[in-house]
């Protein structure tokens, strides 16, 4: 008997129809009584991985173990061992909660006396033992949810697998949805749980181990806390009072970037994703312009109603722009408009304008982006270089908040760059989803 | 596509019944769908029982048949194209919900899931079968005859067969499908011409409906019914039993190659 619950030995695995190459030869192995997370963007392969650990799917090369069977050999065995929940909801709706269970456990051979405690004991577990007798599409997303972890664990199972277990709940659920994937693992069974997701924070607050998977292979596995250590420094980010002249921002960025010790500068914070600025991106293959230049002509249009209606209504792109740009800059816009070159304005853009006249809209947090993210060796020290410079442009700093790498700057750290490449060649990578998907039909 | 080490011969008969009972379960809650059956099954009734009789007189092997009672067993033996197929069918909306990956991933061969899904059907056809035969009995159709309780106790087990071959090819077709939109075209191209060529609701040339398996099903039914049939009641087992076996087995074949959806 070893100590390890599951083993991977390089797996493969090969959509043959279309040649897509979903797991790319991993290996790893996890201990009895651990949670841990496969952390990826989608498609990174970690549904693959838990189907073919899940007997759903078979390998196209390499070994798998569960409980110390062969997951292609001894599947009965291994189906017996695991319990799972899957990405999508998979309870029957038109069966009630009870049903749904006592189904499942006289699949998995359990007898009618053992059947009868132990469904009310796991309908106990998750809190739903006053709805056993709701049927299952009157159920909410999170209760069904829950349904589904009360029915993984039913035929007690020495592991669990949990796909996406989250997906798609609101902030309490998922919170009662974590805790009881806590509990379970506390309590004196000590269930082992294998848990994919790609929300950071999941992995962060669940998980022993974490390994990041993207487009199949694995390229980081550890502890949370190791992964946090190997983006060495620190992160800062720098709230500003509101800013009058937006085009500064891209100026200080450039000047900060030239501190020593500073690796990255991006707009808004690290902590959640705000839609960032008017992120003017000189597209290649343009003459070099400087930015000085085009923030020029961007100011020249911004005066003239003429030249904006113009802009609006052959680039799609300042559509965009002015619907994220802030409420005093559409403020400003909006005063230029009168009834009668409202009319000529593109209708989403007339409505948003109506509505500033109005007053209808109330600045948000969101609208007001003037925050910059800075990640650097030794924050501490080049702190005072950072805000002097700023200072210099004549920008005042709300706040400053300088604090370690979270789990989501080490995600990003590793998948990134690739999800920035997926983007330029953006009709690529869906293509590869969408055949990914279908494939799996 | 994979073979999955799963097609193991063992057959676990407490999963083939529970399976079987959410099958029907689900037939008894859907009220909807048991008023419309006897809605439906009255309609047909009224139209094809007086229909026919105000424009022909069925005559089999020589014999003067009530139009009544031909038009009422043709039309028992038609519920059984209906329910069969699109009950089969059920299994793609299993598919579809999710459901399908709790039954895959249980460690039960799918030859059971096959079996109870089949079982299943093939009981709720047997009910809605029997829901006609009391209707018309009720109207009167069949006469009022004391051996006609015989006569549709011995429907019974006859109704489960035929169903077996039709259920068969719903769960073929289900587990190929990809999309809703085919239902129409499976009731273009296989349920009606079935129905039709198969001399349930008018009488056709034997020259025509010979060649469809159906045929022999609702035969069978009038053999039962009437005591008169077109072929000899032992080519109707004999066919029906083998095409519902045959069925089965290529059901069970596609069922086994079924990989999951995510």
């Amino acid at each position: 008997m070893t100590e390890n619950i599951i083993e991977v030995k390089n797996l493969t695995k090969i959509y043959e129809e279309g040649n897509v190459l979903a797991v790319d030869d991993i290996s790893f192995t996890i201990k009895k009584g651990e949670i841990f997370a496969l952390l990826g963007p989608n498609g990174a392969g970690k549904t693959t991985t838990i189907s073919i650990l899940a007997t759903l799917l078979s390998s196209t090369e390499g070994k798998a173990l569960v409980n110390n069977y062969d997951v292609d050999k001894d599947s009965d065995k291994v189906r017996k061992s695991i319990g799972i929940v899957f990405q999508e909801p998979s309870v029957d709706g038109d069966m009630k909660a009870w049903e749904n269970l006592e189904l499942h456990a006289i699949l998995y051979g359990m007898l009618k006396r053992e059947r009868q405690e132990k469904i009310n004991e796991v309908l106990k577990l998750v809190d739903l033992e006053d709805r056993a007798n709701t049927f299952v599409k009157n159920y909410s997303g999170g209760m069904k949810r829950r349904l589904e972890i009360a029915r993984g664990l039913l035929h007690e199972p020495k592991v669990l697998f949990l796909d996406e277990p989250t997906l798609g709940l609101d902030p309490q659920t998922r919170r009662k949805i974590w805790d009881k994937i806590k509990e379970l693992n506390k309590s004196e069974s000590k269930i082992t749980i294998l848990i994919t997701t790609h929300y950071m924070d999941e992995a962060d607050e669940l998980a022993d181990r974490i390994c990041i998977m993207d487009h199949g292979k694995i390229i980081a596995m550890d502890t949370s806390e190791n992964l946090k250590k190997q983006l060495s420094g620190d992160v800062i980010d720098i709230q500003l009072e509101e800013i009058k002249e937006r085009f500064k921002i891209p100026r200080i960025i450039n000047q900060v970037k030239e501190i020593p010790g500073v690796k990255n500068v991006s707009l808004g914070t690290s902590e959640g994703n705000q839609p960032m600025m008017p992120n003017i991106q000189i597209p290649k293959g343009m003459p070099n312009i400087s930015p000085e230049m085009i923030q020029a002509r961007i100011r020249e249009t911004l005066s003239d109603p003429k030249k904006l209606i113009m802009a609006w209504k052959k680039m799609p792109m300042t559509t965009a722009m002015f619907l994220n740009a802030p409420l005093p800059m559409k403020k400003q816009i909006a005063e230029m408009f009168d009834e009668k070159l409202l009319e000529e304005v593109p209708d989403n853009i007339r409505e948003e304008l109506i509505k500033v006249k109005k007053g209808e809209l109330e600045e948000t947090e969101v609208d007001s982006i003037n925050s910059i993210s800075i990640s650097c060796e030794n924050g501490g020290k080049q702190l005072p270089m950072i805000i002097q410079k700023i200072g210099e442009n004549g920008l005042k700093i709300k706040t400053v908040n300088m604090h370690q790498p979270t789990l989501e700057d080490v995600f990003l750290h590793y998948v990134g760059t690739s999800i920035r490449e997926e983007n330029s060649n953006h009709t690529k990578g869906i293509k590869k989803m969408i055949q990914m998907r279908q494939l799996r039909k | 596509m994979s073979d999955l080490n799963i097609e193991k011969a063992k057959i676990n008969y407490n999963a083939v019944w529970i399976l079987a009972k959410r099958e029907l379960l689900s037939f008894w809650r859907n009220k909807s769908r048991v008023i419309s059956s006897l809605v439906q099954g009255l309609l047909f009734l009224f139209v094809f029982g007086i229909g026919i009789g105000l424009s022909f007189n069925p005559i089999i092997q020589g014999i003067y048949v009530d139009p009544r009672a031909f038009a009422g067993s043709g039309i028992a033996a038609m519920v059984i194209l209906f329910t069969g197929i699109f009950g089969g069918m059920a299994i793609f909306r299993d598919k579809m919900f999710g459901f399908m990956k709790e039954l895959l991933v249980a460690p039960v061969s799918r030859r059971t899931l096959m079996l109870g899904r089949t079982v299943g059907v093939a009981l709720q056809t047997m009910l809605q079968v029997l829901i006609i035969i009391g209707l018309s009995v009720a109207i009167g159709y069949f006469g009022n005859d004391l051996n006609l309780i015989w006569r549709v106790l011995l429907i019974i087990p006859v109704a489960f067969l035929a169903s077996l071959g039709i259920v068969g090819i719903g769960l073929t077709i289900s587990t190929r499908l990809r999309d809703m939109q085919s239902f129409g075209l499976i009731q273009t191209f296989i349920v009606m011409p079935m129905m039709w060529l198969s001399g349930a609701l008018i009488p056709l040339p034997i020259q025509i409906t010979m060649y469809n398996p159906f045929t022999y099903s609702v035969d069978l039914f009038r053999f039962v019914l009437l005591g008169v049939s077109y072929f000899p009641f032992w080519l109707d087992l004999l066919i029906s039993g083998s095409f519902g076996a045959l069925l089965i087995l290529i059901g069970a074949r596609s069922f086994n190659k079924m990989e999951i959806s995510q």
